[in-house]
């Protein structure tokens, strides 16, 4: 009897409570519809971190937080003594050097898929560079602010080497498996209606290890991730990456790109030219290895690149860093290409759309001048 | 005694404004509290341009559920009816399986018998002391997904079943609600020949033979019935890769499932131990002396006082088992929390949905727990 | 017959019928024990195990700051040892010590009796490690533990408040120079698992018995709400809790505070293991007897005086082997944290390290979860037979 009086008390508590948050859907369509209305609110109702000041703030604490992960080969894992090592972790490095000047002076933090934007929206890390796909939805929503890609992927499909599977076409009505967490589940099921096939039957796991275990045990025919992750993985999977095929069809765009909070333009321009300058540096033909012998080049963009004084003259465009930061950031990590080779190429994955714009692929930056 | 004119002691003193007005206190404090946590929800929610509110139900999910009918266009609401629907089968289910399994090893851990005794107690020592999602993952890598061979060699025994590791089919009812009639038939003509054959025996003193006969008066109606309602079995069918008809039990079901039921037994193998015991000696000598055989003794005499005393705590287990059937969604059973997890990550906004998950595991443990009450109550000795 | 006979035809041939079963149940046993013996011994490949111990036993916490955790063993362990030895005495001088007379060998048999699974677990650790480190520590741990309960049982009784007041600030002052050396939330393996279930036993404490006196209250909202936040809590599922915690719970809070996820798993076990402990210690005022309460009102104590230094002891004495059962549970449930929330728990270590680069693929899952079940058995079982111990010697249940 007590316990039915006390959940007729909490039906009645919680109507009210849903009456009042209904009612508060009207306030939410009126911000809404203020487009740059949002930036405003969140300066004035000052529960925010200090959000211009991470720039300021980076460079007082010594320290960047950068969110990643430890799990996908190639992108972020660690090794045997514990250091980060990927794609992602190097251009936390990147971040570092430009802001900092030591490309260690990161705080790496390991983060889960469901956890990565509350991490950043409270201030918990600094930057986020964790193979996140820049969407409008995430532009709006998570208080997210992306800059430029680092890496231009898609939504593939995996399947053993031997069964036989060539397209999507022979996936229908099997079992394809997905990590939970993202939108991977929502992004088969279109592809399977687009394509007009018979809907697969789709397992979503947390961990990682038990969907391994279930793919290697032919619980499921197919694996659907972001083919970055799937190359990793493949290069990875105990009975060799040949037992493995990333079907040709991309159903997806996933333009992968570092994230800062909304709000924060001085912080978001430093991470965006950080990254800038290792796209810049490889079309300039300026690496890790002959960064010091460009120091005394003739060609100007070089030398402005670097911070070497052209005709008297350090560029300094006002970005709040050194002069010289592209420099660090070249000699202590590398150039776009060098990042790439490094940690990607291993994989077997060509450059392609990540290849320089002279190359006809997509990574292009704009000129440090 | 002197009468004396009480005198009202100061405000400050005076016992039953105290209390008033500390009860006062702690109710603002937690309207405070609860102003507090809903205000921050609301303006954190309105800063990124999340709804707080359910309208995210009539959204299309965009994931389907294995299992079902349910397809990736229908509503996030019927996603969630979906996955109650799941946690519902897998908890019922796994009551009943538990509780047969427990009973039967917390009476082996009563035995005379030497090695039964020790090894029914090792059963129970081992599986309570190891958690239960350790229990889980070892079902599913370990034994749901190896135990039978992989589709491409699936056994198909009789032809009628078929068992690879992407799950167990076997034939299942068509057209169910008729031949249900015919089965509620069949138990209450069973009844009916127990209750007459029973009657007969006390009368004349011959052998009842209820059972048998009221085996047989049902076997025989549902044959009857079977033909007379024409209803016939869905047979599964292989097709290459793909397995169809029939009803199926998935890896993942037989994971979380085998893993809750002996889990749960190994705690009702402890309850029943107790309450067996604490059922006076006295009974248990009296049927002795009564010539009873032991399992007449412990079918008849000792268990239905033992279930009297056990119904609280096996109650609390029976609730404890259903919010343990979560633990699905790690394996990828797509009950309750695994739905309403897909759905946050598809963008469902999280407050929202994770709240109303809570509502209704919470609208669950009161049905359980006034189930539970009112079979407690009729049970109950009634006492003069 | 002998007496093994006799034994035979009593407890395994007793009837035709039970013969059978015995040959049916022996040859199954037999069976699976010599899988067992032939998996632990001969067929497992234990190398993923012995290579990982660190991870398994305290995750990614540094390694140069690891004697810290080591010191925080042994003060733990001798501190431990100290409080035993007072409750000893004070149970010599109440005179129901238990063998109080007997020789040395007799008990050290006894505790070798009661602690066998610990020592298990320390002979298999030391076993599985390499280095010398684990067996100074496991030295230090046993020697500490054995100084101080010889040392507890032979101090002067006036130092007894001192000696209550240091264990009470000990696993606080545990915690944090652990914490000097990495932040709680790098920690991972055993030790994370220990610490939540520790750290929130300890918290949820207060909110236990405030609720549980809340609920035997008179005072009708002080009940209500205590009632409602017992049964909510009681009916909702753990797991589902902290998954709402891992993406919800910093919705709740305004965006400065921005808890770690060590942090928001804390709160969450606190708060779910509160409104359990809360029941727990209902349980143990009710079966006070009112007399108790009575003479204290005769006495003229009020009613704070008369809850907190008559009726709590009483109560939470009695009800000792059930807060022991809550934080088994407790204990076993910290691995939810890690698959809701990906903290680094024992049971995540135990997958992950079946997918490094040398051990991927060989299908070493059967050997980590042995491991991983055979941690938190050991832990578990002497939690439980330290609690059916107590009761025992409570006489719980004997009235």
């Amino acid at each position: 009897m007590g316990r039915i009086r006390t959940f007729a008390a909490l039906g009645a508590a919680t109507a009210l409570l849903l009456g009042a948050c209904t009612g508060d859907d009207d306030d939410a369509s009126d911000t809404t519809e203020q487009a740059g209305g949002g930036t405003d609110t969140t300066a004035a109702s000052g529960g925010e971190p200090a959000a211009d000041d991470t720039l300021a703030a980076v460079q007082n604490a010594g320290v960047v937080r950068c969110g990643t992960r430890d799990d996908l080969p190639g992108f972020a894992t660690l090794d045997a003594s514990g250091e980060y090592v990927g794609f992602d972790s190097d251009f936390c490095r990147v971040i570092a050097a430009a802001v900092l000047g030591d490309a260690d002076a990161v705080e790496m933090v390991a983060l889960e898929t469901d956890d990565r934007f509350t991490a950043l929206q409270s201030g918990e890390i600094d930057v986020l560079v964790r193979n996140t796909t820049w969407t409008a939805t995430r532009d709006g929503t998570e208080g997210a602010t992306f800059l430029m890609p680092t890496f231009y992927d898609g939504q593939g499909m995996m399947v053993a080497s031997d069964s036989g599977i060539t397209d999507l076409d022979g996936l229908a009505g099997q079992v394809v498996c997905v990590a939970g967490g993202t939108t991977t589940e929502g992004n088969v099921a279109t592809e399977f209606t687009r394509l007009g096939l018979a809907a697969p039957e789709v397992l979503s796991f947390e961990s990682v290890d038990l969907l391994q275990q279930a793919f290697e045990e032919d619980r499921c025919d197919g694996w659907s991730s972001d083919r970055s992750q799937l190359t990793g993985l493949r290069s990875a999977f105990p009975a060799g990456p040949e037992a493995l095929t990333i079907l040709e069809e991309v159903f997806s765009k996933e333009p992968l790109a570092p994230a800062v909070r909304d709000g924060d333009a001085a912080w978001a321009q430093a991470v965006e030219w950080a990254i800038a300058v290792t796209i810049l540096a490889e079309e300039l033909g300026v690496d890790s290895t002959n960064v010091q012998e460009q120091l005394a080049s003739t060609d100007p963009n070089v030398g402005r690149l670097l911070g070497v004084a052209v005709d008297g003259a350090v560029l300094d465009p006002g970005l709040g860093l050194a002069p010289d930061f592209a420099l660090q950031v070249i000699t202590q990590v590398g150039n776009y290409g060098e990042i790439y080779d490094r940690n990607i190429t291993p994989l077997g994955l060509e450059r392609g759309l990540n290849d320089l714009w002279t190359n006809g692929g997509l990574i292009y930056a704009p000129p440090y001048r | 005694m002197i009468a004396t004119r009480t005198s009202r002691p100061p405000l400050w003193r005076d016992v039953r404004v105290l209390k008033w007005a500390f009860q006062l206190a702690v109710l603002v404090a937690a309207v405070a509290l609860v102003y507090v946590l809903v205000i921050n929800v609301n303006r954190n929610s309105e800063r990124l341009n999340i709804p707080t509110d359910f309208g995210y139900l009539d959204n299309p999910s965009q994931f389907p559920i294995p299992d079902s009918d349910f397809r990736q266009t229908q509503p996030v609401r019927d996603a969630v009816g979906q996955g109650l629907i799941n946690t519902v089968r897998v908890s019922v289910a796994g009551m009943v399986l538990a509780t047969i399994l427990g009973t039967l090893v917390g009476v082996a851990r009563l035995s005379t018998n030497w090695l039964v005794r020790s090894a029914a107690t090792a059963f129970v020592e081992t599986i309570r002391n190891i958690p239960l999602l350790l229990i889980v993952i070892f079902s599913y890598g370990s034994l749901a997904i190896t135990t039978f061979p992989r589709i491409d060699e699936a056994w198909e025994p009789g032809g009628v079943a078929i068992l690879s590791n992407r799950g167990v089919y076997v034939p299942a009812l068509e057209e169910a609600p008729p031949f249900l009639g015919v089965v509620a038939v069949a138990l209450l003509a069973a009844w009916a020949v127990s209750r007459w054959r029973r009657e007969v025996a006390d009368r004349t003193g011959t052998p009842s033979h209820g059972g048998l006969l009221a085996t047989a008066t049902a076997a025989a109606v549902l044959i009857a019935g079977w033909f007379a309602v024409g209803a016939a079995f869905d047979v599964p069918v292989l097709e290459g890769r793909i397995a169809s008809g029939g009803l199926r039990i998935s890896p993942e079901l037989f994971a979380i499932g085998f893993a809750l039921v002996i889990y749960t037994a190994s705690h009702i193998a402890e309850i029943v131990r107790g309450s067996i015991q604490a059922v006076a000696s006295g009974q248990g000598e009296a049927a002795w002396a009564l010539a009873l055989s032991p399992i007449h003794r412990l079918r008849d005499v000792i268990l239905p006082q033992a279930f009297r005393i056990a119904i609280p705590p096996l109650g609390n287990q029976y609730l404890n088992l259903t919010k343990n059937s979560t633990l699905g969604a790690v394996v990828s059973y797509y009950e309750l929390a695994q739905v309403t997890s897909i759905s946050v990550g598809n963008g469902a906004p999280a407050v929202p949905a994770y709240l109303l998950t809570l509502g209704i595991f919470l609208v669950l443990s009161l049905v359980i727990s006034a189930l539970v009450n009112v079979a407690n109550r009729r049970a109950a000795v009634v006492t003069r | 017959m002998t007496p093994a006979r006799i034994w035979l035809r009593r407890n395994l041939f007793r009837t035709r019928f039970d013969s059978a079963v015995t040959v049916a149940v022996g040859l199954l046993v037999a069976y699976t024990l010599f899988r067992l013996v032939r998996f632990v011994l001969v067929t497992g490949r234990w190398e993923v195990v012995r290579v990982n111990l660190k991870l398994l036993l305290v995750g990614r916490y540094p390694n140069v700051h690891l004697p810290r955790v080591a010191v925080a063993l042994v003060v733990a362990a001798a501190v431990g040892g100290v409080v035993a030895g007072m409750v000893r005495r004070h149970q010599a001088a109440a005179g129901t010590a238990e063998h109080r007379s007997q020789g040395l060998g007799r008990r050290a048999a006894g505790l070798l009796g009661r602690f066998w699974p610990v020592l298990v677990g320390i002979g298999l650790l030391l076993g599985l490690s390499g280095t010398a480190g684990p067996w100074l520590t496991a030295v230090g741990f046993i020697g500490a533990a054995v100084a101080g309960r010889i040392a507890g049982e032979h101090l002067p009784a006036r130092l007894d408040p001192l000696l209550i007041l240091v264990a009470l600030a000990t696993p606080f002052g545990l915690v944090a120079y652990v914490a000097d050396g990495a932040g709680w939330e790098d920690w991972g393996g055993v030790l994370l698992n220990v610490f939540l279930a520790l750290a929130s036993m300890v918290l949820c404490f207060p909110l236990g018995v405030l609720a549980a006196l809340g609920r035997r209250s008179t005072l009708p909202i002080v009940r209500g709400l205590s009632t409602i936040y017992i049964e909510l809590l009681r009916g909702m599922p753990l797991f589902v809790l902290l998954l709402m915690a891992n993406v919800a719970l910093g919705f709740f809070v305004p965006p400065d505070l921005s808890p770690g996820k060590v942090v928001r798993a804390i709160v969450v076990f606190t708060l779910f293991t509160g409104a359990y402990l809360a029941e727990i210690v209902r349980g143990g005022l009710q079966s006070l007897p009112p007399g108790q309460e009575e003479a204290a009102k005769a006495l003229g104590m009020s009613p704070v005086s008369t809850t907190f230094l008559i009726v709590l002891p009483q109560a939470l004495r009695n009800v000792i082997p059930a807060q022991v059962g809550q934080l088994i549970s407790l204990f076993k449930d910290t691995t939810l944290a890690g698959a809701a929330m990906g903290l680094f728990d024992l049971l995540d270590v135990g997958q992950v390290i079946t997918r490094q680069g040398d051990f991927a693929g060989q299908r070493l899952t059967p050997e980590a979860y042995a491991f991983v079940a055979l941690l938190f058995w050991l832990g578990s079982y002497t939690m439980s037979r330290e609690s059916q111990r107590i009761e025992r010697k409570l006489g719980v249940g004997e009235r």
